[in-house]
């Protein structure tokens, strides 16, 4: 974001305030849509009435969901693993990404490419099933945060953006002594903080709305992620195929609650983003300072 | 020089990996003793002397699957009252340790894959495909139950008194003898039933349809006074109401459109599809949905809608839609969720869903295909080593007092004895609470309610059904099964033309009906015979083929 | 820092006397060194390792994490060369017939294979066409708004859409765009434009699948291009407005070139997805009505891998997936470092 205060507000300044508006307009009303039908009584929903605004306003499915210890336990659970594997990941990103950035580095290439080729080759859930089995890592809390936590797209980010600070200044600094992890903690990461906030924003929303892992690899429902215990909720009130097959259909549950769920497990995510946004702006100024 | 050694690092690497150095799990992970049979018979008479009066004098352990509905207000699947009943009782009868093991109803068979894989599979599994079944056989992972079933059948009466030799024998290879899988009892065979709004009816002086063309009358009538019936909402009437799934919700219809003549020969070998898409007289009744279709008569946005979509359902319980085809006692489940409860809060106390049977066929008979009387396959990992153990397992749950119990629980509590005999279930939160209908998941060889008694089984069966004025189940019931003719199994064994084909062809299936149906009148013939070229070519010949070839091999001697 | 922290950040890595000067260029390391000392090649690896043996050190951490986590798994590949068997380890498997490529030939000889290999192509492409740019023109947009609170808000609420479900998300459209009760619709013919048929129509239906993909994806896939814009030195848009730059001459002389390597990385990046396929979105907003263009490969592998159990064959689709994707990915990233980029290898 540009610095400068004293900038007399352009007729193009409002033609992108005006784009800007509709972008707001398209994104933000669904998401009134779907809160709108958290908010209403069954019968409006059936009936297709919801659009913006409640219809029939109750907040039964909110006071079920809140009360059961199930969910709330849930999302402090979800929020703890969040925490925990995005800085596991944050870590093992860094220390992956800073090394591949010294082009002198010998067995780079190697390096690169043994990374690089995981990316496109995995061979699907039976043999990480297998592999945990067999490291004894099945139903416990690690499952959750290990074996997913360094993300190759994400280092090749992270890498991209170190490239962009000036090599003069690692020069610079290795006169002066410093060893590299000295560069790196010192020089690096406060000049990166924009992509550390990134990466960060990424890795959390991953682990908050992956459920996948959890499904197959966790048994104990108190290490249920919130997405899995909303995909049980969810599915048990959509799988009509099971109805044809059993002849009966599962426990109705009402269309409030389905609206209810997306919101519960969507809204606490959406904060992380605005209170990261501050980090955006300080690598900048310390980039400018440097130079 | 230095790029060319990286590159022959790398190679080296991945050869060295990909051999399988280092820490390999297939080595921890017990292989399988693929020749069970052969070793099982000896094994088995070994056990066998193990047992007096039917209990093993050494405790075994067996482990049972259980599906986990994630239900809300469930209890855990594993470890509630229902298991006690059944783990006490399996003690103390049978000295056999039960332990069960909670498979996600919704990711059963991914999680059975990894369980196999892993060779950690519950000695007891349970599913709805065989061929599934038959794949994991023909990998290998299966144990063949035949010998034990024939070895131990005085051992087992309750078994085979609910399940008989049919149930038991019903997959058994003509050739072979092996059986991979038996067959639970499916009590109550109603399959489809159609419905009308019987206040519809009353409004517009109709009587119920009885031919195709009172049928059609109806539907136009319906869609002529929308306005009389639906007011401001006129815009939003539905006819006649269908999903993507032509060949469920449109059975009745197209039922009548196939000979009586049809011979259970032409039968078998047209039988691979579940929807009787490869009977004679099928296109025709298509047809007919082309042209009501086009008339407007049909929700015209129904292809839009894939698997469990509410929104059907959703309009159903608004009260905008006239007729439909589906479940037999589809607008009646529920309860207060249910089609027939919103209709009456949402429209009105008299709004209802009736049963009707329009649909005669060419002999007049209001002809209706109904499933054989199976339902889970029940199958023994090859993993298992206590096949008797397991066999009484089932003999327990299938003794009537047991799943008596099972399937209505504690008197007083999860059901009341109505003054003359019959059951009524009530419904209960709680530790008793059962995680599925008549705790379908733990009577594992049994799908309907059954009390030992006809007469107070059709009783009750009308009172399962809360808030539902028990004269709709009774004639809903009735009419579903009326001129029913079951289509006799023909058992040829494995047809190799099947393998891994269901899912797929059944796509293509649904696919060219829809289209069928929803494309102008001039082009169903072009449409409609594409698309059952495609699906023969990709497949569907190739079964009609080996079934009849198998067929002549086994029944016409 | 502690100071032991500091201690061991301080080590000096030269000891070696006489070093003057050093200079890093791209991959040669020039040592200008006096004349008192004569470097061998043993001096100057063991020069290298004392310099850069934390470097080492950094890498065993995730270099240990990708052998056990993504290599050894790795090896289940090979079960597309073989007849598989769920009871039997990788090894003991038999091979598959023709040399072990019978699944491919399989694959090759369906019909549908080619059908879903054609539509992921199809639409790969034109996500690819009209996804990227998409992100890139909303971040200069974003960043061209002048009122802090307003941008931040407008970046929230933007990427709002990327957290919901593809099911929900096709609930939606399936609501607004029905062809006789859609809204979209309904405004439509209300207008005297007659009505779309968005989905059912296998024409329509690309264009709708394409434009719901870039509606959820849009604003998500703006913050990195935000995060990079935010690293340009501001000094040089000063420079620029004192020289009399307009709007546009600063985003297509200062703020284009300042994110290149994000969009040259993230468009190699793309291109080698281009036979990756998702589910999620084909399946959710696919009907039997547009089935020629719907069925992508990962619904095919869904339906005959994994439903009809038929895991050869699924892993053999893969891995001609990953194959074609790597072929991609090196093109591209060769093509970029032949403009002067730096590539992702």
């Amino acid at each position: 974001m540009s610095m400068i205060k004293s900038r007399k507000t352009r007729f193009g300044d409002f033609i992108v305030a005006f784009l800007c508006f509709l972008l707001i307009l398209v994104c933000l009303l669904p998401m009134l849509n779907v809160l709108a039908r958290s908010l209403s009584s069954s019968e409006a929903l059936i009936k297709n009435k919801v659009w913006l605004w409640p219809v029939g306003l109750n907040f039964e499915a909110y006071k079920m969901v809140l009360s059961d210890s199930k969910y709330t336990w849930s999302l402090v659970w979800t929020a703890i693993l969040t925490v925990v594997g995005t800085c596991l990941s944050l870590f093992m990103t860094t220390i992956c990404a800073y090394p591949l950035t010294y082009d002198n580095l010998k067995g780079r290439r190697l390096f690169n490419t043994i990374i690089i080729f995981t990316m496109y080759f995995n061979a699907g859930t039976i043999p990480m099933y297998l592999l945990l089995k067999d490291l004894n890592m099945l139903n416990k809390p690690v499952v959750l945060v290990v074996p997913y936590c360094l993300s190759v797209f994400n280092m090749i980010i992270m890498r991209s953006f170190f490239y962009n600070i000036p090599d003069s200044l690692r020069e610079s600094a290795e006169l002066d002594g410093a060893g590299p992890v000295r560069i790196l903690v010192s020089i690096y990461l406060p000049m990166s903080t924009p992509v550390i906030a990134t990466l960060a924003l990424f890795y959390a929303v991953g682990r908050w709305n992956g459920f996948s892992d959890a499904l197959m690899f966790v048994k104990e429902k108190k290490y249920y992620p919130i997405q899995l215990l909303l995909y049980n909720i969810i599915n048990s009130m959509t799988k009509i195929e099971v109805a044809t097959q059993e002849g009966f259909s599962p426990p109705g549950l009402s269309e409030t609650l389905k609206a209810a769920t997306v919101m519960f497990a969507t809204v606490p995510i959406l904060f992380v983003y605005p209170w990261l946004q501050k980090y955006f702006i300080t690598g900048a100024t310390l980039g400018a300072i440097k130079e | 020089m230095r790029r060319t050694i990286s590159i022959l690092l790398v190679c080296f690497m991945l050869v060295g990996l990909l051999a399988g150095c280092g820490s390999e799990p297939a080595s921890t992970s017990p292989s399988p003793d693929t020749s069970a049979p052969a070793e099982s018979t000896s094994a088995g008479s070994a056990q066998d002397a193990e047992l007096v009066d039917r209990k093993f004098t050494k405790t075994r352990s067996i482990t049972v699957e259980v599906y986990d509905r994630g239900n809300d207000g469930g209890t855990p699947p594993d470890d509630n009252f229902y298991t006690n009943f059944i783990k006490e009782g399996m003690l103390r009868d049978h000295n056999v340790e039960v332990t069960f093991v909670p498979v996600g109803r919704w990711t059963e068979v991914e999680e059975i894959n990894n369980l196999l894989a892993a060779g950690d599979a519950p000695d007891i599994c349970v599913t709805y495909s065989y061929p599934t079944i038959q794949t994991y056989a023909n990998m290998g992972g299966v144990l063949d139950m035949g010998p034990y079933l024939r070895e131990y059948k005085d051992l087992l009466p309750n078994l085979y008194g609910l399940l008989t030799e049919r149930n038991l024998f019903w997959n058994e290879d003509p050739e072979t003898g092996t059986v991979w899988a038996i067959e639970a009892l499916l009590f109550n065979n109603a399959r489809i039933n159609t419905f009308v709004r019987e206040d519809w009816l009353k409004k517009l002086n109709l009587p119920e349809p009885t031919t195709l063309e009172e049928f059609e009358n109806m539907l136009r009538a319906f869609k002529n006074n929308a306005q009389l019936l639906l007011g401001s909402e006129a815009k939003q009437m539905i006819p006649f109401s269908i999903s993507y799934d032509i060949g469920w919700r449109a059975d009745h219809l197209l039922a009548a459109f196939v000979p009586d003549s049809m011979t259970d020969k032409e039968a078998y070998i047209n039988g691979f599809d579940d929807r009787h898409i490869l009977y004679p007289g099928i296109k025709e009744g298509v047809r007919v949905l082309n042209k009501w279709y086009n008339e407007g008569l049909i929700w015209q946005d129904f292809n839009l809608y894939g698997a469990g979509d509410t929104t059907e359902d959703n309009l159903m319980k608004a009260g905008y839609v006239g007729s439909f085809i589906h479940n037999w006692d589809y607008p009646y489940r529920n309860g207060e969720e249910g089609i027939q409860a919103n209709l009456q809060k949402l429209v009105g106390p008299d709004a209802a869903y009736i049963a009707v049977a329009p649909f005669k066929n060419d002999a007049g008979v209001y002809r209706k295909f109904l499933a054989n009387p199976i339902d889970r396959k029940i199958f023994f990992p090859s993993t298992n080593d206590e096949p008797l153990a397991s066999l009484l397992y089932l003999d327990w749950i299938s003794k009537l007092e047991n799943r008596r119990f099972l399937q209505i629980g504690e008197e007083g509590v999860t059901h009341e004895v109505m003054p003359d005999g019959a059951i009524k279930t009530l419904a209960v939160t709680g530790e008793k609470i059962m995680n599925s209908p008549n705790n379908i998941d733990y009577t594992i060889t049994i799908n309907g309610l059954d009390l030992g008694d006809p007469e107070l089984n059709a009783k009750s069966l009308a009172l399962n059904y809360a808030g539902v004025d028990a004269r709709y189940i009774e004639r809903a019931f009735e009419l579903s099964k009326k001129d029913g003719r079951i289509i006799p199994q023909f058992n040829v064994g494995e047809i190799k033309a099947e393998e891994g084909m269901g899912p797929a062809l059944a796509s293509k299936r649904d696919n060219f009906l829809v289209q069928a149906v929803c494309c102008p009148p001039d082009q169903f013939d072009a449409v409609w015979d594409a698309g059952m070229q495609d699906y023969l070519n990709s497949g569907g010949q190739a079964i009609i083929d080996e079934r009849t070839a198998k067929f002549a091999q086994f029944y016409e001697k | 820092m502690p100071k032991l922290v500091q201690a061991w950040l301080d080590i000096k890595v030269f000891s070696a006397p006489g070093v003057q000067n050093m200079e890093s260029k791209g991959d040669t390391t020039v040592k200008t060194v006096s004349l008192q000392s004569s470097p061998g090649r043993g001096y100057k690896a063991l020069a290298y390792f004392k310099r850069y043996w934390t470097l080492y050190l950094l890498l065993l951490l995730p270099m240990t994490y990708f052998i056990i986590f993504k290599y050894i798994p790795m090896h289940y590949i090979l079960i597309a060369f073989k007849k598989y068997s769920i009871v039997q380890s990788v090894w003991e498997m038999p091979w598959a017939a023709n040399n072990g490529f019978e699944y491919f030939i399989k694959a090759f000889n369906n019909k549908d294979f080619l059908n879903a290999l054609r539509n992921t192509i199809m639409l790969n492409f034109l996500d690819l066409l009209c996804g990227f740019p998409a992100p890139i023109i909303l971040a200069l947009l974003l960043n061209e708004l002048p009122f802090p609170r307003y941008k931040r808000v407008t970046q929230t609420i933007a990427y709002m859409p990327h957290f919901l479900s593809w099911i929900i998300i096709a609930g939606m459209a399936k609501q607004l765009l029905a062809p006789t009760t859609g809204l979209i619709n309904n405004a439509l013919d209300a207008l005297g434009l007659g009505r779309v048929e968005f989905l059912n129509d296998p024409t329509y239906w690309v264009i709708t699948y394409i434009f719901l993909g870039i509606w959820q994806s849009v604003g998500w896939n703006t913050i990195i291009y935000l995060a990079a814009i935010a690293g340009i030195n501001p000094e040089l848009y000063e420079a620029a407005e004192m020289d009399g730059a307009g709007r546009f001459r600063k985003m297509w002389h200062i703020t284009l070139p300042g994110i290149r390597p994000t969009i040259v990385t993230l468009l190699i990046l793309s291109l080698g997805r281009i036979l990756g396929s998702e589910f999620d979105r084909p399946y959710a907003l696919g009907n039997h009505m547009v089935n020629n263009v719907s069925n992508v490969i990962s619904i095919f592998v869904y339906k005959y891998g994994i439903q009809g159990l038929q895991f050869s064959l699924a892993t053999a689709v893969g891995l001609f997936q990953s194959v074609v994707c790597v072929i991609f990915l090196f093109a591209a990233n060769a093509l970029a470092k032949k403009f002067g980029e730096r590539g992702v290898w």
